[in-house]
């Protein structure tokens, strides 16, 4: 099992990002969102990634989740809807289920999955070894080359997150 | 809206589109188009009534949709090529792709449907910077991939466009929806001669936006959104009656004007590549934008349209002050003799 478990995992992840894109009511969503979070720092961690899975827990799941679990808890209704209240939530819940199975049975079975490009079933799903980048990890040398050779990026990133606000708070003033 | 924050967001968007425009990274120019769809919203929600929230919304939600369908075809350019830079598409299923999410941005046929809907719901003002500014950003990275897309998919959404554009804006008598329809047949001029020779695409960009720019700011002038308080302009200002009659013929693409320009090089192009019926059937079907210019011209400029007689004793606050209309007026007028200079652009 574990040398899938990436596979396990990104199952696991596209099963609950198909929980909250049936718009469920917001309290049902962001728990999901925190499962999907959960597993995809897996995800990453299986790679290598240690550091930035530990940021998807900070920063994602412990920073920005919070405050928008404790938004939606201000402005939540008495009867939020779950999946099985609502036929259409249920339903689109049910098909993005179904072509879930159906996809992962095809990867299972045959030797190559050829959707749009090729991969090899499950194999590329598997990690045989994590590289062999030398002394460093990968992935922290990605951190240090986003602020290094990515400044522009970095400065862009910023401004836009810095806009957001600004355009959300305009946006909700109103007159 | 608070001065500050209002330049700030104006500023996001110039900074979107130019970050669009001049990076040659892909996930920098995706970030670019957020980062200006993002800062737009505020500026279309600038009156806060609930049509201005529709309005925005279907914007948001389209230009979204297309933000999406872009990135995947990144990806799929990325798993094909495996590296970043914009200098052709690597596939043809992510060239569609990319065609289909640079045709929805800019509202080309079969989605043009949030053009119409999004341009009547919001300010003058905010239609302009609508039509005008955010048609830069796609139509630069359309021209850049233009060596690597579908041919067939592009000229069909183009000749689509152009009828669409031109039959859709026939029953209109709202003043931003007869723009937006006019915005729809000229993205479809504009992506038609987009592979044979993209400098052309270019020239029809530079000038429908004079041409835009020009006929929303006598608009704003006269303060109309509609034909009927159109045709009253000969009560308040009658020299703009006048120029609402050449800017808008100049829009129609007729001959001593500047409008002709883009439309005389693209067909000219297009016969130059052994294609006759097309350019036949664009030159066609622009009549049909000509038609309803014409007839916003015939109850302008050419004659005194019925009113009621309280509204022939139009008085108003002061004049509106605008911006370079003079100028902008007389490019979108009289560009046609210097036609010749377009060589330089080899």
């Amino acid at each position: 099992m574990m040398t899938y478990i990436v596979f396990i995992l990104s199952v696991i992840f596209v099963v609950s990002f198909v929980g909250f894109s049936s718009k469920p009511s917001p309290i049902y969503g962001g728990l999901v969102l925190i499962v999907s979070g959960g597993v995809g720092c897996g995800i990453i961690m299986n790679f290598g990634g240690s550091f930035l899975g530990l940021m998807v827990f900070l920063i994602y799941l412990g920073g920005m989740l919070v405050v928008f679990g404790y938004t939606t808890a201000m402005a939540t209704e008495q009867y939020p809807e779950v999946w099985v209240s609502n036929t259409t939530v249920m339903g689109v819940f049910l098909l993005g289920l179904l072509m879930e199975v159906m996809l992962v049975l095809y990867v299972l079975k045959s030797e190559e999955v050829g959707v749009v490009f090729k991969f090899s079933g499950v194999g590329d799903w598997a990690i045989y070894d994590t590289g062999d980048s030398g002394v460093f990890s990968e992935e922290i040398m990605g951190v240090a080359a986003l602020y290094s050779y990515g400044v522009w990026v970095v400065i862009v990133t910023g401004w836009s997150l810095l806009v957001g606000v600004l355009v959300i708070l305009e946006v909700t003033r109103g007159d | 809206m608070n001065p500050l924050i209002f330049t700030t967001i104006l500023m996001t968007v110039l900074l979107g589109t130019m970050i669009v425009m001049m990076s040659s990274h892909w996930l920098m120019i995706w970030i670019g188009f957020e980062m200006n769809l993002l800062a737009i919203i505020p500026i279309l929600m600038k009156k806060y009534n609930p049509r201005t929230m529709e309005a925005s919304t279907k914007y948001f939600l389209t230009q979204a949709t297309a933000s999406m369908l872009l990135m995947m075809a990144i990806i799929i350019n990325l798993m094909h090529s495996g590296q970043w830079t914009i200098t052709k598409i690597f596939n043809p299923t992510a060239s569609i792709i990319m065609t289909s999410a640079l045709a929805m941005k800019l509202g080309l046929t079969p989605f043009h449907f949030w053009v119409p809907e999004v341009t009547q719901g919001i300010s003058l003002t905010s239609g302009l910077i609508l039509l005008t500014w955010q048609k830069l950003a796609p139509m630069s990275i359309l021209y850049q991939i233009s060596p690597s897309i579908n041919l067939n998919i592009l000229l069909t959404m183009a000749v689509l466009s152009i009828l669409v554009g031109g039959w859709g804006g026939l029953n209109q008598t709202q003043l931003r929806k007869i723009m937006a329809y006019s915005s729809i047949a000229h993205m479809g001029w504009m992506t038609a001669v987009l592979v044979y020779n993209p400098t052309l695409t270019m020239l029809n960009m530079l000038i429908y936006i004079m041409m835009t720019l020009t006929m929303f700011m006598l608009f704003i002038h006269s303060s109309s959104t509609t034909t009927l308080s159109l045709s009253h302009t000969w009560n308040k200002t009658p020299l703009t009656t006048t120029l609402i009659l050449i800017t808008l013929l100049s829009m129609g693409g007729l001959p001593p004007l500047s409008g002709f320009m883009p439309k005389w090089m693209i067909i000219q192009e297009l016969t130059k590549n052994s294609s006759i019926i097309l350019p036949t059937l664009m030159a066609i079907m622009a009549l049909l934008n000509l038609y309803f210019y014409m007839r916003l011209t015939y109850s302008t400029s050419l004659t005194m349209f019925p009113s009621t007689n309280n509204m022939k004793m139009k008085w108003q606050f002061e004049t509106k002050r605008i911006t370079l209309l003079p100028p902008l007026i007389v490019m979108s007028s009289l560009l046609l003799p210097l036609t010749p200079m377009l060589s330089i652009l080899d």
